[in-house]
């Protein structure tokens, strides 16, 4: 480690005026930031507000437009992923990028292995990877384990330890605890904290403003691809670094929840499946949004998964309307008039290389065909409706979907399901990855679903947006529901103290009957 | 339509019982086979069926690295369907050359260099224009065909170079040079691709090009590679294929399909159920054992690719049963 | 969606976008060969040599790809498109053979070609093995099944009473192998670009995910698909058969590599780069009148295969190269 020569608190990595266009699109416009060795830089800013991309001119993935980059001074206009090596700097992706058919050291040391001559030496991995779990992490693994069969902590903590192996002075967590239960998110500061006191300099990319506020010495907001402030996370509240972030009331963002919810429409009762989730109740009326909200690894996403048919429970019973469902499919779900906007869009939610017509018909297709051929004048009105109503940004109904903006994908993605004229819908993540213009028009359209008369279940990690939307708030911890608020009961901090367990299950404290 | 690639793979009962169970079946297999046929396990016979794999197996290599390199997904991962059309054109090319009376290094090179630029061209087709693997080794290998049949028009060319005679005819330690020749190449790519830094990386870019790729590793030169290694593998296989038929011969191009059988079949003799060439090896005995008991047994050797075919659908729907649906 | 520090290109095949000018460079080369024959070969134009090169070539390679276009348009392949094509002649052959009448030889071929379809569809809609390696593993035992059969590969002869004038019959004129291509490509083209079940096909080649997501029936399309594809391959089974007076076995795969060539031509023509029938046909007419037109100036068999799997390559890199990296 070459740090020695540097003296203490010396700014290693600076990052100046960095400007990125993606065409007309500015996804930095001017970003500044300076990184001490020995401290621990947090690094905030909404979805879209430039963090991802900042990180992949620093990884030397893309190429700034303007600006530079210093280390120790030295400046580059930019860098490649092998001088970003060089100069000691390494990342740990949120991603968990190894091979799930390597075991234990294979995946530590792939790309920089230990050698004999020619030859890989394998024994030599595998001493050191046992003791570098042991020292670091005080962790043992079964020699062989495949990375595949290890838990998602461990599969960080081999990330982390395979940063390490380098001897690194620059490390770039990105959203590290995502996938981390409490305890082990306990773990992994106490391990930044250790390594930020063997002189390295740390930038930590996280959501959990309580995680930047534990950890970091300073932190820069990042907003409209700007840096907007970098302040002592200590002596600034969350809230204020929260309003730095959006920079708006957070309440105009959402629309008026429906005054008088109707009817029953999902109604489910000691739902269970596996380890998954269990004794699980819910209900949904008619004009109600409700919100569902849980860590990795809750069971809120599987929960979710089965109500759209595509992860079957085992126990328990789901009525829809009042009626009894089995649901096996996604197509028996979609019959039954339940919609999923899922996650992973550009995978699941819309079909990047079919028209913005072909994506908006698809799951309604019989109401667009007479003897199994298909109107396009018909489809052609609804879309052309839908975009209008949607507000989708797009050269028309034929446009491919792979050209629109994040946004306006999800919007194809959700008037999909406004053509089947679906009325439970299961919204995951619906906000992910998309601009705050697009946000709002989201929660636009949700208010509006709601007002109509649908059910809309919301599954989502981003607590505000829930606060904002929901009427009712359910959070899940363990495969269990720990907690339901009403809105206006709740705040960030007691739905994510139930979520990580802080609080002892508390369900019964709160509300003892479902409403409704 | 495809199956999602695998994204955990977590050892199941189903996935021990496949791979204990292939072994199973294999002595099963041997066991049938001696009883019903005495001479079976003769070592001659052993021998024998060792060489009579040479061709295949090589071949089988071959693939098996472009597999390692390019992922196992059959439309997108790694495929080389151009081993087979290759071997043709690399015997054609040496027996051309022999015939002509070149000598035997200029001989022995232009073979090895007819198979690398068959390996040269997929790796440029695949790594450069980004084609499908499957499409591009297709089409590579009807030009490569077509360049066979018209060296060759579709005729044997007999050929009898001293290599040959000893390929064909030498023994050492009772065990026929070409059985010798399936070991030593066996040998040389395992020391490489299990025992190499290159080949742990190959593993890695086939398996998760991203996290290759995020390792550092040159993704695209990983792939070119295996393309090269298939290549000169064709071009290996083509002397003992020429050693064997004494001279080139026609149809070379029927071998592919049970070439790319092997490989498959191979990832069950894996411990991890990956290709590996160790894994591939035994497919190919699996096989030349199927084959040369049937002869033994005096059951028609059409049932042996009826046979090939069942054995990769119970492979894959297997493997395929015990990996969670996405 | 998480973005990754990477490289985003997908590891899957997904049909590239391409530049407007290579869809007009192909019919552009087109017709340069085609003028460049008319030109270089006396005879290239002459009626007999046209509709010979029609009904001799064309007409069968175009039912094969026209049932390999619907495996490619699902997103999968089907290999084993010869192998329907056998066991349909096969049947054909024997039925007629045995004594049975015209109406029954017809019905048993397109059902015995159909059945190999609908071995693979179990295989795959049901086992979930990937197309690829199902349809390796039905063209194996196909093999086999056609050589325990034929003693090796014997042909089998249609007796000379039983022998049906399909391939010479004319209505109107217009001979019976023509119709049968232009009445399959209408129904299936109907079927793709304008019918329901052609827009299921397509979510489910571009993604199947979001098929699966949409509430469609994914598997049953993708069997639906594969007899499908069958069905058209058995048709050409019984023309082969009816054109050559016997079933000669395990000739079906000789079309396997053309057809797939002519899909892609096909896609590359299309403005999406889809897999679709009017372009399919083009690309068989390319093939056709490329393999005629060397063999006129003169070229041996052995360079034309050269010369056609040369042109495949470039076609397909021309078709993929205009994709773009980060896509």
């Amino acid at each position: 480690m070459s740090a020695a020569e540097t003296p203490p608190q010396a700014v290693v990595l600076e990052l100046r005026g960095i400007v990125k266009r993606f065409g007309a699109t500015r996804a930095l416009d001017g970003a500044s930031l300076r990184v001490r060795r020995g401290s621990v830089h947090g690094l905030v800013g909404e979805n879209g507000a430039g963090k991802s991309t900042l990180i992949k001119v620093l990884a030397g993935i893309h190429r700034p437009d303007a600006g530079s980059l210093l280390v120790d001074g030295r400046a580059h206009a930019h860098f490649d992923p092998r001088q970003v090596e060089r100069l000691g700097i390494r990342f740990i992706h949120q991603e968990r990028l190894l091979p799930a058919g390597f075991t234990v050291d294979e995946a530590l040391f792939f790309g920089q292995e230990r050698r004999l001559g020619p030859w890989l030496d394998r024994r030599a991995q595998r001493r050191e990877a046992e003791r570098l779990l042991e020292h670091w992490f005080g962790l043992r693994l079964p020699a062989g384990a495949l990375v595949g069969e290890l838990s998602s902590a461990e599969q960080q903590v081999l990330q982390i330890v395979r940063a390490l192996i380098v001897k690194p002075r620059v490390l770039v967590f990105d959203e590290p605890s995502v996938a981390l239960v409490r305890s082990e998110v306990e773990r992994l500061l106490c391990i930044v904290r250790r390594l930020r006191d063997e002189g390295l300099a740390i930038v930590y990319i996280s959501h959990y403003l309580q995680e930047i506020e534990a950890l970091c010495d300073r932190v820069t907001v990042l907003r409209n691809g700007r840096d907007v402030a970098e302040v002592d996370p200590r002596a600034t509240s969350p809230e204020r670094i929260a309003r730095l972030m959006v920079n708006r009331e957070v309440g105009e963002l959402y629309p008026k929840s429906a005054p008088a919810p109707g009817a029953p429409l999902l109604e489910v009762r000691g739902l269970g499946r596996g380890r998954a989730y269990r004794d699980i109740d819910l209900r949904v009326r008619r004009g109600e949004v409700v919100g569902l909200t849980g860590l990795v690894g809750s069971g809120a996403k599987e929960l979710l998964k089965s109500l759209f048919g595509l992860a079957p429970p085992d126990t328990g019973e789901v009525r829809l309307d009042g009626r009894p469902l089995a649901l096996r499919t996604p197509r028996q779900a979609v019959a039954e008039g339940i919609a999923l906007l899922p996650e992973e869009r550009r995978r699941q939610g819309v079909a990047l290389d079919l028209s913005v017509q072909e994506n908006v018909t698809l799951a309604a297709l019989p109401r667009f065909s007479r003897f199994g051929l298909l109107s396009r004048r018909a489809e052609r009105r609804e879309t052309l409706g839908l975009i209008e109503r949607l507000r989708i940004k797009s050269a028309g109904p034929q446009a491919t979907v792979r050209q629109l903006s994040g946004g306006n994908q999800q919007k194809v993605a959700l008037a999909k399901w406004f053509a089947r004229r679906s009325s439970l819908y299961l919204l995951d993540e619906p906000s992910v990855g998309i601009d705050i213009g697009a946000k709002a028009e989201i929660y636009r359209l949700i208010g509006e679903l709601a007002r109509e008369g649908a059910g809309v279940l919301i599954l989502s990690s981003d607590l505000p947006e829930l606060l904002g939307l929901c009427e009712r708030i359910h959070v899940m911890h363990r495969g269990r529901i720990a907690a339901r608020f009403e809105a206006g009961e709740a705040d960030s901090d007691k739905l994510l103290a139930v979520a990580t367990g802080a609080v002892a299950q508390q369900e019964t404290s709160v509300h003892e009957s479902i409403p409704g | 339509m495809n199956p999602s690639p695998v994204e955990a793979a977590r050892p199941r009962l189903g996935t021990l019982l496949l791979r204990r169970g292939a072994l199973l079946a294999f002595a099963a297999i041997l066991l049938v086979f001696a009883l019903g046929a005495p001479n079976f396990l003769a070592p001659g016979n052993l021998a024998n069926v060792l060489a009579q794999s040479a061709i295949l197996g090589i071949l089988a290599f071959g693939l098996t690295t472009v597999i390692v390199g390019g992922g196992s997904n059959v439309l997108s991962g790694g495929l080389d369907l151009s081993v087979a059309a290759n071997l043709g054109l690399s015997a054609a090319v040496y027996a051309t050359l022999d015939n002509a009376g070149y000598g035997a290094f200029a001989g022995i090179g232009l073979t090895l260099a007819t198979g690398l630029a068959v390996g040269l061209l997929n790796g440029l087709v695949v790594v450069g224009f980004r084609l499908p693997p499957l499409l591009a080794t297709l089409a590579s290998m009807n030009l490569v065909a077509g360049l066979e049949l018209v060296l060759t028009e579709n005729t044997v060319l007999p050929s009898a170079s001293p290599l040959l005679e000893w390929l064909a005819f030498g023994v050492w330690l009772g065990v026929p040079a070409l059985a010798w020749v399936l070991l030593g190449v066996a040998a040389l790519l395992i020391l490489l691709i299990d025992c190499t830094p290159f080949g742990l990386r190959l593993y890695a870019v086939g398996e998760y090009p991203e996290a290759a790729h995020a390792a550092g590793i040159a993704v695209r030169r990983h792939v070119f590679a295996s393309y090269l290694i298939s290549g000169l593998c064709g071009s290996l296989a083509a002397f003992c294929s020429a050693a064997w038929f004494s001279g080139s011969t026609t149809g070379s191009g029927e071998m592919l399909l049970s070439v790319v059988a092997i490989a498959f079949l191979g990832t069950i003799f894996s411990r991890r159920l990956r290709p590996s060439i160790g894994g591939t090896l035994l497919a190919t005995l699996l096989v030349g054992f199927m084959i040369n008991g049937f002869q033994l047994l005096n059951i028609s050797s059409f049932w042996v690719n009826g046979l090939q075919g069942v054995l990769i659908l119970l492979v894959v729907a297997l493997s395929g049963l015990s990996r969670k649906e996405p | 969606m998480s973005d990754s520090y990477l490289d985003p290109r997908p590891a899957r095949l997904s049909w590239p976008s391409r530049r407007a000018a290579l869809r007009l460079a192909l019919p552009a080369l087109f017709v340069a060969i085609l003028a460049f024959f008319a030109l270089a070969a006396p005879g290239f134009l002459s009626l007999g040599n046209l509709s010979s090169l029609l009904l001799n070539n064309f007409v069968l390679l175009a039912m094969v790809a026209i049932g390999m276009t619907c495996a490619i348009a699902a997103g999968g392949i089907d290999l084993s498109v010869g192998t329907a094509l056998d066991f349909s002649a096969l049947a054909f052959v024997a039925l007629l053979n045995a004594g049975s009448g015209l109406p029954l030889a017809l019905g048993g071929a397109l059902l015995a070609g159909t059945l190999v379809g609908a071995g693979n569809a179990g295989l795959i809609a049901g086992l979930r093995i990937s197309p690829f390696l199902a349809s390796l593993g039905s063209l194996f035992i196909g093999t086999s099944a056609q050589q325990l059969l034929s003693d090796g590969g014997q042909p089998n002869y249609l007796a000379p009473e039983a022998r049906p004038d399909l391939a010479g019959a004319r209505f109107f004129g217009v001979p019976l192998p023509l119709l049968a291509v232009a009445a399959l490509a209408a129904v299936y083209g109907l079927a793709l670009a304008r019918g329901r079940f052609g827009r299921q096909v397509l979510a489910l080649g571009n993604q199947p995910l979001v098929a699966r997501y949409s509430g469609l029936a994914e598997r049953r399309i993708a069997a639906w698909v594969f007899v499908a594809g069958a069905f058209a391959c058995a048709l050409a089974g019984i023309l082969l058969a009816a054109t050559v007076n016997a079933y000669v076995p395990m000739s079906g795969n000789a079309f396997l590599m053309n057809a797939i060539g002519a899909v892609f031509i096909g896609a590359t023509l299309n403005r999406h780069g889809r897999a679709n029938i009017p372009g399919t046909l083009l690309g068989v007419l390319f093939l056709n009148v490329t393999a005629n037109g060397l063999l006129l100036i003169g070229w041996s068999f052995y360079w034309q295969q050269v010369a056609t799997g040369a042109l495949i390559l470039l076609v397909l890199v021309f078709s993929f190269v205009g994709r773009r990296p980060g896509d």
